[in-house]
């Protein structure tokens, strides 16, 4: 059973590294990103202000390099595959496969995961040390914690784009809905700006809500703004983020299978 | 003389006829818009919000206040909406080439960069110029803009410059889809640039960095030296003579021939992708 997931990762890996070209692109715009990001924070650091918030501007550095790198990796395909493929009717074929439509897609992600783990990723920290020095965790702990919670925030961010993916089983005439969600997640997620500077009032409706726990928490826990103990407590929440979600993309496919349309099928 | 005004006459009747076809076309399905209408709005405001944010936690950027900065985002922004109304099918020159498209343009006994732009006027671009209007319009509120008939003609002029730097820019890259028959990721890496380059003062960049986007690929024209010139900023470093704003539609001008000579020579060695 697992050997057939393992194929359609191994696939979408063998593929994404056969692009050569499109991945020395997006290492290139992820790395504009990454240095504006910096100079500004280096702007508003300007001119003797130490610390803002107990963050100076090495912890700032250090969590825009990691933010655009992880942005980088957290390959979630599902929500555009979904789309293009009702779109076009081809979502009957993969109807027809033996194996869950929705494992098949995270499959598939994750082996473009892997592969930006190695072509993006790699270049891109590297680039970032040269320019702006290694982005070394707080300490080994926040390290060893920042991985699991990364994997967590990757299972959010997963789950919530192969909602918005169920949301064209229904809607499919409003366009792609992937493109709005994306732009409230980079805001909400604290991935640009940490939301440890927003007003007060947005911080207290942040933590009600699934984003801040997919870049803001990894990072905070890296550059150690987050102790030990807050950490774990984070993970849970995280992990409770990932069960509810679950829940409601299982409810939700429940009921969207049996009343999916085959376009021009 | 005659034969030159029936031939421009020509060329409206044609663009009209485009236009009113890319209309129809982008309005059969209106609904299809709603994503779009929702995410530009959230992605403009929200990019000016959280320099708000920095600017109140911290200080402001190199001397740039918020109004000052969101003058600068909002001019940058507009000339962003207005060039993706009219020059949009320069990111798509690539698919032109491999999906033959672009070997109907050659058929046509008519100037082929012409009908490419032509071609394809995007009217959901002025999507982005709403929010561009808005904040612009806010940015001149708060940092006290004179809206004498000087200015607004400059400001006119600087528009002008803006969309020509840009269209410039993309027909340059979009060229390169002549050789490479790809460039897609090409126009994503430069309008990330465009983007980072022109809605931030450029002095906040290190002066590589700075010196790069005046005189080799000319972006800080398009928002950073007209802001500073009609804000009274300091532009870090560069002096020229004359007003800077009025730099932007010489400049733009300029760059858009040479675009124009860049296009005609890598329409030479086009080789039709074939099928």
């Amino acid at each position: 059973m697992l050997q057939a997931y393992w194929y359609i990762t191994k696939m979408r890996l063998l593929t994404s590294l056969a692009y050569r070209f499109e991945v020395f692109a997006s290492v290139g715009t992820n790395l504009i990103l990454m240095l504006a990001s910096v100079f500004l924070w280096k702007a508003a650091y300007g001119g003797g202000i130490q610390q803002v918030n107990t963050l100076n501007l090495q912890d700032l550095t250090t969590y825009t390099i990691l933010s655009i790198t992880l942005s980088s990796m957290f390959v979630c395909g599902v929500q555009d595959t979904i789309y293009y493929k009702i779109r076009e009717g081809q979502i009957v074929t993969d109807f027809y496969r033996p194996i869950p439509l929705f494992a098949c897609y995270l499959a598939d992600d994750l082996g473009g995961m892997l592969s930006a783990l190695a072509n993006k990723v790699l270049p891109l920290l590297l680039f970032a040390s040269l320019f702006f020095g290694i982005p070394w965790p707080s300490s080994a702990i926040s390290l060893l914690l920042f991985i699991p919670s990364c994997l967590l925030s990757y299972g959010i961010l997963w789950l919530l784009s192969a909602l918005v993916g169920l949301i064209a089983f229904w809607v499919m005439e409003l366009g792609n809905m992937g493109i709005v969600k994306d732009s409230i997640v980079r805001v909400l997620s604290g991935s640009i700006v940490p939301l440890w500077f927003f007003p007060e009032s947005v911080q207290t409706v942040s933590k009600f809500l699934p984003f801040q726990y997919t870049y803001q928490t990894p990072l905070g826990i890296y550059i150690g703004t987050v102790g030990t103990k807050e950490a774990l407590a984070a993970m849970g929440i995280q992990a409770v983020w990932i069960a509810f979600l679950f829940i409601l993309l299982a409810a939700g496919w429940k009921r969207t299978k049996t009343k999916t349309l085959i376009q021009g099928g | 003389m005659q034969k030159m005004v029936s031939s421009i006459r020509h060329y409206v009747s044609v663009a009209a006829c485009f236009a009113r076809l890319a209309i129809q076309r982008q309005l059969e399905y209106p609904l299809f818009l709603f994503s779009w209408l929702l995410m530009i709005p959230i992605q403009y405001f929200s990019g000016i919000w959280m320099l708000k944010i920095i600017v109140d936690r911290f200080q402001p950027l190199n001397g740039w206040d918020f109004p000052e900065l969101t003058f600068l985002y909002g001019l940058g922004l507009i000339s962003h909406g207005i060039f993706v109304v009219f020059f949009i099918n320069t990111w798509h020159i690539d698919n032109m080439v491999i999906n033959g498209a672009f070997d109907r343009l050659l058929l046509r006994p008519m100037n082929v960069f012409f009908q490419l732009v032509a071609s394809y006027v995007n009217f959901i671009g002025l999507i982005d110029c709403i929010p561009g209007i808005i904040i612009f319009i806010y940015g001149c509120q708060l940092a006290g803009f004179e809206w004498t008939a000087f200015n607004i003609v400059k400001l006119l002029l600087v528009l002008l410059g803006g969309v020509f730097i840009r269209a410039a820019l993309f027909i340059s890259l979009g060229t390169i889809a002549f050789w490479t028959k790809r460039n897609a990721s090409m126009v994503s890496f430069a309008l990330a640039m465009l983007e980072r380059g022109t809605m931030y003062p450029l002095s906040i960049y290190p002066n590589v960095i700075q010196v790069l986007f005046t005189f080799l690929i000319p972006i800080g024209f398009i928002s950073f030296y007209p802001a500073v010139e009609f804000l009274g900023k300091s532009s870090g470093g560069l002096q020229l003579p004359l007003s800077l704003a009025l730099w932007t539609p010489a400049i733009g001008i300029v760059c858009f021939l040479l675009s124009q000579w860049v296009f005609r020579i890598g329409m030479k060695s086009y080789e039709s992708a074939g099928s």
